[in-house]
């Protein structure tokens, strides 16, 4: 596949940390397990090289730049040190914050088991069993979240998804450019259709109907590229990938479309507008990476709900994350509520424009 | 729009001043589209864009594509695209601008048939020599007021000057030009190079008193004729004669 090494560069490299070696430390035997495991220099997944030190010598390396951090104890509580924030020091960070949230988890997990135990007076305990109720309710979770996703979703596919709805989107300077066509104060030719005795919702019609035909033809193309030339695998979801893109394609079109009639502006100005505002639906809805889009989701979800290109790139996702179709559908009819109001923006906008002159 | 405007807009033709034609579409295609804007029927339709290209003399080049024609067969194209459909009113936005003199004058014949079919032409124009040849009545408008209207006769009474007399002449001394100023009717006399202009003001005989003084003062003279107020002059007179934007 032509972009396989975006994804090779994407390998995580072994970070230098360190751990300040205590009492608490040695008493948190999940903790120890954790990056014990991590820093197994047998496991081919092994993200850490930790070195177990005191707090002086830990600072000491910290330093130095030997290690991206280390893992200190305030008030039996363990506390991250860090120096910069890099990639690195970021994983470090969070993986050890993981690592103690599901620890708090497995602690939760035991006394729950032991007190119910208790209750029904059974004080002989048998901590083999217990752990296993654990590790069998630990591991069913792993294995529900794992099985929500029918297909693993590549950065590289998220890449692809994004740019596919940017230019689905970009049908926008079509739309724009057939209104254009049908505006007297926009264009020559515009003039002519402003005194012929023909509705302007007809003639507008047509314009957009040969702009939506070859915007469809662009994204064929561009489909038939990633197939035929980038080797990109939709797996068997191509029908309903091409679904999204054709009435992704509409709301594209259809944005240009009002934007061309509402704006009173040059046809440079119109271009730049949907430019910017194409690049900025993309970039929130993830486009240069994928983080956008949640923290989008999580603290401003009206604006992903207004958002064509998140709409287009939700429904590419939820082809891969869901096994059902509801929010593929959701999102198809999102798009095509959009596209519907921005028809009835122009129509309305079109037929309130009048001319002192032309 | 209320719904007999659809038939009224039928009935009207417009030529706008810049070139409305479609880059993608030969000239008999362009013509076509725009005639179908107004007529539907497809057999109407083709005999009144072979009409169209016969009354702009554009047969030759009916396959070919605007980019490939000259700037007069444009404004030619351009015409024939705004009255293929037959418009009983058409406004024409100053069809003749920029065009070499044989296209100027194959539209202006054009005009000239289209008002003869009785379609009624309302003609925008800074060229008052084509005013005098294609309009029987002249509307005179200033940054968009209305500053005189009548025929080309009527408008030519409202100058001051009636008669201009033109003289070449050799040599004529201040004395005479003195002289010929305080005449009865005289309204301006110029004399650059060996050519003399006498304005005037009113009267029908002035030519021949000037050709009287000439002969008793003894001053000969090459050529002498008279020509009546143009409707530049009377242009110039109502509008100023200050540059504009």
């Amino acid at each position: 596949m032509a972009f396989s090494n975006i994804e090779n560069s994407e390998k995580l490299e072994i970070i230098n940390i360190a751990i300040v070696e205590n009492e608490t430390f040695q008493h948190n035997e999940i903790l120890q397990q954790a990056f014990e495991t991590l820093s197994d220099k047998q496991n081919e997944d092994r993200l850490f090289n930790t070195q177990y030190t005191n707090e002086e010598k830990a600072n000491q390396l910290l330093q130095n730049g030997e290690i991206v951090g280390y893992m200190t104890w305030e008030e039996e509580e363990p506390k991250i040190i860090i120096q910069s924030n890099g990639i690195n020091e970021t994983i470090f960070k969070y993986v050890t914050e993981e690592i103690i949230q599901n620890s708090e988890i497995i602690k939760n997990l035991a006394e729950d088991e032991i007190k119910k135990e208790m209750i029904t007076g059974n004080y002989n305990l048998d901590y083999q069993e217990i752990y296993q109720k654990i590790v069998d309710k630990t591991q069913n979770q792993e294995v529900t979240l794992k099985d929500s996703s029918n297909q693993n979703l590549s950065y590289t596919m998220i890449e692809f998804y994004t740019l596919i709805a940017m230019a689905c989107l970009y049908g926008a300077t079509l739309g724009m450019f057939a209104i254009n066509q049908n505006l007297a104060n926009m264009s020559n030719n515009g003039k002519r259709i402003a005194v012929a005795p023909t509705k302007k919702g007809k003639v507008v019609l047509s314009s957009a109907l040969a702009a939506f035909i070859v915007q469809m033809i662009g994204v064929t193309l561009l489909f038939l590229y990633t197939i035929f030339v980038l080797k990109v695998d939709y797996g068997t979801n191509l029908p309903l990938i091409l679904l999204l893109g054709i009435i992704g394609s509409l709301a594209g079109l259809t944005m240009g479309l009002a934007i061309g009639t509402v704006l009173k502006a040059n046809e440079n100005l119109k271009t730049g507008i949907i430019i910017s505002v194409t690049m900025l639906g993309c970039f929130l809805s993830g486009m240069m990476g994928i983080t956008m889009k949640y923290i989008v989701d999580k603290n401003l979800p009206i604006v992903n709900l207004l958002n064509p290109a998140n709409m287009i790139t939700d429904g590419f996702y939820s082809l891969y994350y869901y096994d059902t179709l509801n929010r593929y559908y959701f999102n198809i009819i999102s798009l095509c509520i959009f596209s519907i109001s921005m028809m009835l923006i122009s129509y309305i906008s079109l037929r309130r424009q009048k001319y002192d002159s032309i | 729009m209320k719904p007999d405007a659809y038939d009224s807009k039928a009935q009207i033709g417009v030529v706008f001043q810049e070139v409305a034609v479609l880059e993608e579409l030969t000239v008999q295609e362009n013509i076509d589209y725009f005639c179908g804007l107004y007529i539907k029927d497809k057999k109407t339709r083709k005999q009144y864009v072979e009409e169209a290209i016969e009354l702009v003399g554009i047969e030759e080049f009916r396959k070919f594509y605007p980019k490939q024609l000259s700037g007069g067969l444009l404004r030619r194209l351009n015409i024939a695209c705004g009255i293929a459909h037959k418009p009983k009113l058409i406004f024409l936005d100053e069809p003749t601008v920029a065009v070499d003199p044989q296209s100027r004058n194959n539209i202006l014949d054009g005009i000239q048939k289209l008002r003869e079919k009785g379609a009624t032409i309302v003609y925008t124009t800074h060229y008052m020599e084509e005013v005098e040849i294609i309009c029987d009545r002249i509307i005179i408008l200033d940054k968009g007021k209305v500053l005189a209207t009548g025929t080309a006769d009527e408008l030519k009474e409202l100058a001051k000057i009636e008669e201009k007399v033109t003289v070449e002449i050799n040599c004529l001394e201040n004395q005479y030009l003195e002289t010929i100023q305080k005449m009865e009717q005289v309204e301006e006399v110029t004399y650059h190079g060996h050519t003399l202009v006498v304005t005037y003001r009113k009267g029908k005989n002035n030519l021949v008193e000037l050709m009287d003084f000439f002969k008793k003062e003894k001053i000969s003279y090459d050529k002498i004729y008279s020509q009546r107020p143009t409707l530049n002059d009377v242009f110039l007179e109502l509008t100023g004669k200050e540059l504009r934007d």
